[in-house]
């Protein structure tokens, strides 16, 4: 994979907790500047400040959406269950690239910013985990 | 913007991502190199092709330490880091 170097891209990060889970959650930087072939590193951070462990569980979203499928997680903290025990502080590691092709589509033209955004949610049993977008 | 009477427009479909999750780093044993990778983003106003020994000694630190697949680092985009290597270079 060879990084277009002359396209540089701002990423931001966005962090959210639904409203039943008591995490505090937030991006450990507001934004990072990559360009697409470029594997990239970011961290969020997750507290527990509860006295008992609580599961949560991450989906996330990318804006423009059409970028979307140009943004490839190799591997991050999304999908499965987190457990974080009371009082317990976590670094949450994403990390990512753009692909190359994204240079090539001329939809991508006037793009210079991503924004990619983690929700957690309590995971519970019987627990429906929504999904972003219409079904 | 478009208007939000788009029916039937496609909708993000998140997808997994391609090595799965990181395990938590519940002892904070790979801290230090994450701190070591952000002040080094901070210290080059977050371009992250300034940052990138950094950041591949975070993941070294977490495969050393269980807590990342083991996976050689030509294969995260590392290649040009690597000391030594004089074959031909492919792309992936």
């Amino acid at each position: 994979m060879i990084p277009v170097k002359d396209r540089i891209i701002k990423v931001t990060f966005n962090a959210d907790v639904h409203a039943s889970l008591q995490w505090n959650f937030r991006p450990q930087q507001t934004e990072i500047y990559v360009v697409p072939g470029e594997t990239a590193l970011a961290f969020y951070k997750a507290k527990n400040p509860t006295d008992k462990p609580v599961i949560g569980i991450s989906t996330y979203n990318v804006v423009p959406f059409e970028a979307g499928q140009y943004f490839n997680k190799i591997q991050c903290f999304c999908f499965e269950e987190q457990r974080l025990n009371p009082q317990e502080e976590v670094d949450m590691p994403v990390f990512f690239y753009i692909d190359p092709e994204f240079a090539e589509d001329p939809r991508m033209v006037n793009v210079d910013l991503i924004t990619l955004s983690y929700t957690f949610f309590e995971a519970k049993e019987g627990h429906k985990l929504p999904v972003p977008g219409y079904n | 913007m478009s208007t939000a009477m788009n029916f039937g427009t496609k909708s993000f479909q998140p997808r997994p991502p391609d090595k799965g999750s990181f395990p938590l780093d519940h002892f904070g044993e790979c801290k230090n190199f994450k701190e070591k990778f952000m002040k080094c983003l901070r210290d080059n106003n977050f371009e992250n092709a300034l940052c990138r020994n950094e950041s591949k000694q975070y993941l070294e630190c977490r495969m050393e330490r269980q807590l990342m697949a083991p996976e050689p680092l030509e294969k995260l985009g590392f290649r040009d880091l690597m000391d030594g290597k004089s074959e031909a270079k492919d792309n992936f």
